[in-house]
């Protein structure tokens, strides 16, 4: 075990090392000087100079390559070209926005679509099983910015119910409210995108969860459960769903990768201040150390991700050995 | 000779029949066939007034601002008097193209590389598979969305290649671990025994064995195409020279449109979503065919 965790720590630095410099050098193809964005007509050669220099922008390309690389391993991601902070700051910052959301939705979906593909491959082909099956697919399928408009037209606009997007009404929080207030506003924004999360990613948990159960329950450890005589309901909760379960894990940390892509469109749509929206609005402006910093962490994020899905399902199943 | 035919024959009506047993499948197909049509009649529809109905360069001079539906415009028009329904057809063209493509390609660079890191195993098989799974753990669309905004201008042949690329490490596990258990059947072993060559074995003895789970994956990657360029598009990196649905989206929600024009709005998400629907539907329905583990008991 041991032996193997190491193994899949050295295969996550690599992959992550590999993707760093992929990055880069498509960075440094860039048919546009980067620093034009930056440098306005209007400064004089020496200010231009002065950011130049301070962004290091001049160095020939392998110094700027081994500068990234000590960078990246001090945790320094530089300075956004855009609002001159610290990216590594502003990255803070978002990513624990959209954990907040992120992890939120992907358990409230987990629990669902467990137990509804729990129930449903236990009634399999009924009406009820082709129902959730169709309707599970629909929302997994559907454009998510589309959904998320549909949404707020529906419930912010015509209903007037929830907030039309980002994470806190700035004018209550200007007059210094209570933590309970704060944690209500929050909430309050929160809903909305929250729900559009869960609606679309329910249907995949279910989709696993009964092609688990309905291989599992074909396991002759399920017809000696029979034999014995136990009560159905513990032939599914105890037997059945347990083992079923197994794959369930890796998919649940899997998934952490393809809700980051999701992520991008959601907290685009509600404005939420989070990783993937800070990823398109700094690839617009161009602020490239900013864009860096954000890919680097998602796939770390990723990465890791991976590896606790690797590790728990060993841990899980005691027929893997490595 | 004309027994194999009757067999072959038989077997195709065997495969009929489930396919139409299978709900699924039938919803998938119809919606499928309703976007087919769209597509072709897009042509159609634009050569009537070519100068209002041209989804690109075409513009009604005697609309001002976006009006809702009309005889004319079945579905309105966008801010600038284009027509909105032949931007819709036009995107269905898109898609379509852009999603079997895509599926083409990575499949068959899925099925290449799982049939030979199966195939010939030890140090191919650890490479190619140790590559898949780095490229299975990028995240892809943040990765599209860099390198767009990398090239500037985005064109819909580079996010083909992306896409292409990214896709295929799904379908080479599958193929692969199909491939190394056909690898140890006898009759690979008995052309492997009469000096067949392995380029032959690969493409005449594994391949078409493994192909209609590959087709299964083909389906759910079409699925995958569509809603990655349909995104990608929406947030402003699609191609600027074509007309897709998910441009349309961006267009309506740029423009500030979103609230005021359902018209404008509704078609293009509803249109990219049942689409995306309609290839899951069937790869749901095929896998139920295929994978024995599921039948009904």
């Amino acid at each position: 075990m041991g032996k193997y965790i190491i193994g899949r720590i050295i295969q996550i630095i690599i992959t992550f090392f590999i993707v760093m410099s992929i990055i880069f050098l498509l960075f440094r193809i860039i048919p546009s000087d980067p620093s034009s964005f930056l440098l306005t007509p209007s400064m004089t050669a020496e200010a231009k100079e002065t950011i130049r220099k301070q962004f290091g922008l001049d160095e020939p390309i392998a110094v700027q390559y081994f500068i990234y690389l000590k960078n990246f391993v001090h945790g320094n991601f530089g300075t956004s070209f855009y609002s001159g902070r610290p990216v590594m700051s502003i990255i803070m910052e978002r990513m624990l926005n959209s954990i907040l959301l992120i992890t939120t939705a992907v358990i409230i979906a987990y629990i669902i679509g467990v137990s509804i593909g729990k129930a449903i491959a236990w009634k399999r082909g009924s009406k009820t099983e082709k129902f959730f099956v169709i309707l599970g697919l629909w929302f997994y399928t559907t454009f998510t910015p589309w959904l998320g408009i549909m949404f707020l037209w529906i419930f912010s606009f015509k209903l007037k119910l929830f907030p039309l997007g980002g994470m806190i009404t700035p004018e209550k929080w200007i007059l210094d409210p209570s933590l309970m207030e704060k944690i209500c506003d929050m909430g309050y924004h929160l809903i909305l995108p929250l729900v559009t999360y869960v609606l679309l990613w329910f249907g995949g948990y279910m989709l696993l969860m009964r092609n688990s159960m309905l291989e599992t329950l074909k396991e002759d450890y399920i017809v000696t459960a029979r034999a014995k005589g136990l009560k159905e309901k513990v032939i599914k909760n105890k037997h059945a769903a347990r083992n079923a379960m197994l794959p369930i894990v890796t998919a649940f940390a899997i998934s952490v990768s393809f809700s980051i892509g999701g992520a991008v469109l959601i907290e685009t749509i509600f404005s939420w201040p989070g990783i993937g929206r800070t990823i398109v609005e700094a690839t617009l402006r161009q602020d490239y150390p900013l864009v860096q910093g954000a890919f680097a962490v998602i796939t770390l994020v990723v990465l890791l991700a991976n590896f606790v899905a690797d590790i728990a399902y060993a841990y899980l199943d005691p027929r893997i050995s490595y | 000779m004309k027994k194999i035919e009757n067999k072959k024959a038989s077997q195709i009506r065997q495969i009929w029949a489930l396919v139409r047993k299978s709900t699924f499948i039938k919803l998938g197909v119809s919606i499928m066939i309703l976007f087919g049509i769209m597509a072709v009649f897009s042509p159609i529809w634009i050569h009537i007034n070519p100068e209002v109905y041209d989804p690109i360069i075409g513009a009604d001079p005697n609309v001002h601002g976006s009006v809702g539906p009309s005889l004319q415009h079945p579905l309105g028009t966008d801010d600038i008097g284009k027509d909105l329904f032949s931007q819709l057809l036009r995107g269905s063209q898109v898609a379509f193209m852009l999603g079997m493509m895509v599926s083409v390609f990575s499949t068959i660079i899925g099925a290449a590389i799982g049939l030979i890191a199966g195939y010939y195993g030890k140090i191919w098989d650890t490479l190619l598979m140790r590559l898949a799974d780095i490229i299975l753990t990028l995240p892809r669309l943040p990765l599209l969305i860099v390198i767009s905004g990398i090239f500037g201008t985005q064109s819909n042949w580079i996010i083909l290649l992306i896409l292409s690329l990214t896709f295929w490490p799904i379908i080479s596990r599958v193929i692969r671990a199909q491939t190394l258990s056909l690898r140890e059947r006898p009759f690979i072993e008995s052309a492997r025994v009469s000096g067949v060559g392995n380029t032959r074995i690969i493409v005449k003895h594994l391949a078409p064995n493994v192909l209609p789970i590959a087709f299964y994956y083909l389906t759910v990657t079409v699925t995958g195409a569509i809603l990655v360029e349909a995104g990608l598009s929406f947030l402003g990196f699609g191609d600027p020279s074509n007309m897709s649905w998910g441009m349309m989206l961006q267009w309506c929600f740029v423009k500030g449109y979103v609230f005021k024009a359902p018209y404008w709005m509704i078609p293009p998400g509803l249109c990219i979503s049942l689409l995306a629907f309609s290839f899951y539907l069937i790869g749901v329905g095929l896998e139920e065919m295929v994978n024995p583990r599921l039948k009904k008991r």
